[in-house]
């Protein structure tokens, strides 16, 4: 019951900050886009003529219900999706004014640029706290200053400077999920993305370490473009700008029915099944 | 040796419990066990001390049977006709339980009990050089062999490590269209003969000429045997690193190798240590291979290429049949040496085995 | 601004599309195929040895039992020492497996769960005993205990033809090697034959409750049907195990150049294995150590063909199960 009181109360803050953003930044630039992108994995297809663009700077959320298709469609946006045996595509994703499934182009640059956290916390065990924040620095080469700077700012970026900074040194290990999940967007942060993703980052957590991260988010938009999965549609009203509704029918690949300011998607959709699904009637 | 996970702490057989349903004990059940345990083995007490018969062949010959026949009975007193097969089943489940027991017991009793006589510090680090079959215990020792055999069994984990975990590394990261095949051939692999990897080398030494006899020879030899034990050990543990760590490390803008090496091998740090510990118990005591490919000697060879160099599996082997006892005895010994490494090596295997199973 | 791509685009090589990572990839492609390069290596170098073997001998080094290299011509033939090989291998089969599949059962399903979890580990640990140390203890102290078994099989089953003993000499015998080599297969099957009755599903245990809640119906109906592949492949493994054992068999068994057909308590008998260690020793020259290398080829084309059989087993069953 307390739960619904302080989501409320946040939600009212969040509809504030989003409009005041809007205002701010009128003309809207666009940091990357998918264009008639179409996934398979193997011979079954899982998305069809995807079109999405993400502004700069702002907090768009791929909603829809399990099975739609909008996880495959995040991890295609930093070449994560190739990973897997039989991954194909057609479309293409922008990003800097470039398809980043080029030839030429290499996945590694791609993922340094475009970031991701997953929906469980994945800290390298075998790391110390600090070693985590630099880990991105070391796994890709990056060279930067300042180390212990930069370990204060991404942990105070993620909210959890105050939590961890006597113990820099412990193993990542000891920390509780929801720290674990501030110490993965702190790695991720280091390496500095113009664009991080976030696939359910909030699904493996307690609602109190929920409402952190979701305040992480919001204080790093502005200056990271998100892309964020959620399931959670009270989530995606709180954190997000932009709303793309995702859809998929039984045994057909899944597509976007509607997106647009997330204010809109919620408030006024167009579609009947968005409005269904927002007023959790499916899904 | 073989890693085996303790099949009672699988989780699936922790939720769901077997409900041993032959377990059920009917009321006269323990006096029919007392009287079926009991009276077999009177009855073996008298003919054993009545008669001049081998214990052995008492125990074989006389007790199993007349315990099956008396289990048999109880059985059928207390659970009728179907008891009897069952009591079968448990005396001679018992019965080869306790006949693998009794071996294992024997073996590493007779070693402790003849190999300690010949023990002593001097043995542990002289060598042979001025001493025959005939010499009394208070002079030599396996020094050269132990030297040896730590000389080899380096050799071969140098070799077959970096390679044998590469393996593991191709089929569990790299992941190639050539998978079920790699697999394949190290499970072929794992299946020659101790005395065949010595003949290939042998055959190399005689073909080429590039080296001769020696413990380069040997530790090639050994490295054969090794490289499929490091590699399937080093599989199965390198899948136990989550898939999140992976995918966390390339979201991060690393490339494959950094992964792999900064990253998967780290988490799966003590899984890799027992894969090598388990390469090095596999081999250390395999002596055919190195009759033929390293040769044995009686003084101190430190030179991987210095020629034939003495190891402890030989040593045994050159001393077991002759007719000194002070030669025999120092054979026991060498061999109680041997027992304590493998020991000590499956003693670590199981400790580094456990905090892997537990940091999963 | 390029333009948008609409074919379908296969991402199979994309994954390595990093020039490191491409390096990185053929290394250790390259290095995961030594096994390959071992085995053919093994095929190759021996398989060349048979040349001057067959040469000299024809196929009748394969199909005769003889061993006198310093006549002229030299005749040698390994058919008794293939044939005992496989002889001592299935006297150890007879034995342990058994012998595995009882213990098995008393680990699995008699035994409370610590006493069981010390049983593993003491198996494992006989698992690990090095042969030489097997072969020392079964010279002094196997001996002597299976010369009196051997005398009263003898005594009172020596009607039975496989049980006859005509020198009085009861050591060195297929009977003791095969032993031996039992000792050695029990761990490996037990180990794997352990494993798959664990993993006998729970509730068709219960449900045999139903056919009688007796221990053997559950073996007979369930357990055993259900371990069946996985304890043949044990069982295959074990016996690839025994073929290519030396040393052990070098203490106990009297290599002799006849073939000992089924007298398994009568003193002499053949391994391929020993062969090789036992003549290597004290070689007359090329010829007889090319003849050692050309009986090694085949010993080694004996082990593959069985291993082969046993992973593939192994391999079915364990997909099954899945």
């Amino acid at each position: 019951m307390e739960m619904i009181d302080v989501e409320n109360a946040e939600g009212i803050e969040v509809l504030e900050t989003q409009m005041e953003k809007a205002q701010s930044s009128a003309p809207t630039e666009i940091e990357m886009s998918s264009r008639e992108l179409s996934v398979w994995f193997g011979k079954r297809k899982v998305l069809e003529g995807v079109n999405i663009d993400f502004p700069k700077k702002s907090v768009t959320a791929l909603i829809g219900p399990s099975g739609c298709g909008k996880s495959t469609f995040i991890r295609t946006l930093n070449r994560l999706h190739e990973l897997i045996p039989g991954a194909a595509l057609a479309g293409s994703v922008l990003y800097e004014g470039r398809d980043i499934y080029d030839r030429d182009v290499d996945p590694v640059q791609i993922r340094l640029k475009i970031g991701m956290v997953f929906q469980k916390p994945n800290p390298f065990p075998s790391m110390t706290i600090r070693g985590n924040v630099l880990s991105g620095l070391k796994l890709s080469g990056m060279k930067r200053s300042n180390h212990d700077d930069i370990v204060e700012e991404t942990l105070t970026a993620a909210g959890l400077w105050t939590e961890v900074k006597d113990r820099l040194g412990a193993a990542a290990g000891e920390l509780s999920g929801g720290q674990a999940q501030r110490l993965v967007i702190a790695r991720a942060l280091a390496v500095q993305p113009h664009v991080l993703l976030m696939d359910e980052p909030c699904s493996a957590l307690d609602p109190a370490s929920t409402l952190k991260i979701e305040e992480t988010i919001r204080e790093l938009s502005k200056d990271v473009t998100i892309i964020i999965v959620t399931h959670n549609m009270q989530q995606a009203v709180r954190v997000s700008d932009y709303t793309a509704f995702f859809l998929a029918a039984e045994n057909e690949p899944g597509h976007v029915v509607e997106q647009g300011l997330t204010t809109e998607i919620f408030g006024n959709p167009q579609d009947q099944r968005t409005l269904d699904y927002v007023n959790g009637r499916f899904g | 040796m073989t890693v085996t996970f303790d099949a009672q702490s699988l989780p699936e057989l922790q939720n769901q419990q077997i409900a041993h349903p032959w377990r059920k004990k009917p009321p006269i059940f323990t006096l029919s066990v007392i009287l079926a345990t009991v009276i077999p083995l009177a009855i073996v007490a008298l003919v054993y001390v009545g008669t001049d018969i081998p214990g052995a062949v008492v125990m074989t010959v006389v007790y199993f049977p007349l315990q099956m026949i008396a289990s048999g009975i109880a059985a059928f007193a207390t659970r009728g006709k179907r008891g009897i097969a069952d009591s079968i089943i448990i005396v001679n489940a018992i019965g080869a339980t306790l006949f693998s027991l009794i071996i294992l017991i024997s073996v590493i009793g007779s070693l402790i009990i003849r190999g300690i006589s010949a023990l002593s510090l001097h043995f542990l680090y002289q060598n042979n050089v001025y001493v025959s079959p005939s010499t009394p215990l208070e002079y030599g020792g396996i020094g050269h062999a132990v030297i040896g055999t730590l000389l080899i069994v380096g050799i071969s984990t140098l070799i077959a490590v970096p390679i044998g975990v590469a393996t593991a590394i191709y089929i569990t990261e790299v992941r190639g269209r050539a998978v079920p095949y790699v697999r394949f051939f190290v499970q072929s692999m794992a299946g020659v003969p101790s005395v065949v990897a010595g003949l290939f080398i042998l055959t190399i030494i005689v073909a080429t000429g590039a080296f001769s006899q020696g413990a380069f020879a040997g530790g090639l030899a050994y490295a054969i045997l090794m490289l499929p034990t490091v590699a399937r050990t080093a599989e199965e543990v390198l899948k136990l690193v989550p898939e999140d760590l992976r995918t966390g490390a390339l979201a991060l803008g690393s490339t494959r190798a950094r992964t792999v090496f900064k990253v998967v091998l780290p988490a799966a740090r003590t899984g890799i240590i027992t894969a090598i510990i388990l390469g090095i118990a596999r081999v250390i005591g395999e002596t055919a291979p190195l009759l033929l490919a390293a040769g044995s000697v009686d003084s101190t060879v430190l030179n991987p290429f210095g020629g034939p160099i003495a190891s402890i599996p030989t040593y045994i082997f050159n001393n077991v049949a002759l007719p000194y006892p002070d030669a025999v005895a120092r054979a026991w010994a060498s061999a109680l040496v041997l027992l304590v490494l493998v020991a000590i090596l499956f003693v670590l295997a199981r400790i580094f085995g456990r905090g892997r199973l537990s940091s999963k | 601004m390029s333009t948008t791509q609409t074919e379908f685009r296969d991402l199979k090589s994309a994954a390595t599309s990093h020039r490191g990572d491409r390096v990185f990839n053929r290394t250790i492609t390259a290095l995961a195929f030594t096994a390959l390069l071992v085995l053919a290596g093994i095929a190759v170098f021996l398989g060349l040895q048979t040349i001057p073997a067959f040469e000299s001998q024809g196929i009748s080094f394969l199909t005769t039992t003889a061993w006198d290299i310093n006549t002229d011509p030299p005749t040698a033939g390994i058919w008794g020492m293939l044939y005992g090989s496989v002889l001592l291998a299935v006297i150890g089969l007879v034995i342990a497996v058994p012998a595995s599949i009882l213990l098995s059962v008393f680990m699995v399903f008699l035994a409370p769960k610590k006493l069981a979890a010390v049983l593993t580990n003491l198996i494992d640990l006989m698992a690990a005993i090095p042969s030489v140390i097997l072969g020392l203890w079964a010279f002094y102290i196997l001996n002597p205990t299976a010369d009196e078994w051997q005398r009263l099989l003898n005594q009172y089953l020596g009607w039975i033809p496989i049980f006859e003993n005509s020198s009085g000499n009861f050591l060195g015998t297929p009977f003791i090697a095969g032993f031996v080599l039992a000792i050695m297969m029990i761990p490996i099957v037990t180990s794997v034959s352990r494993e798959v009755m664990a993993r006998t599903p729970p509730d068709l245990i219960n449900a045999s409750e139903a056919l009688g809640s007796s221990l053997w119906t559950m073996l007979r109906y369930v357990a055993l049907p259900y371990g069946r592949g996985g304890i043949v492949g044990g069982v295959m493994l074990g016996l690839g195990r025994a073929l290519g054992e030396t040393i052990a068999v070098f203490f106990v068994l009297k290599i002799v150049f006849d073939v000992n057909w089924y007298n398994i308590i009568e003193s002499g008998g053949g391994s391929v294995a020993t062969l090789i260690v036992s003549r290597f020793g004290e070689v007359s020259g090329e010829f007889e150590l090319s003849l050692l290398l050309a009986a090694g080829f085949f010993l080694f084309v004996l082990t593959l063909v069985v291993n082969v059989i046993a992973n593939l087993i192994v391999a079915r069953t364990g997909r099954l199960q899945k």
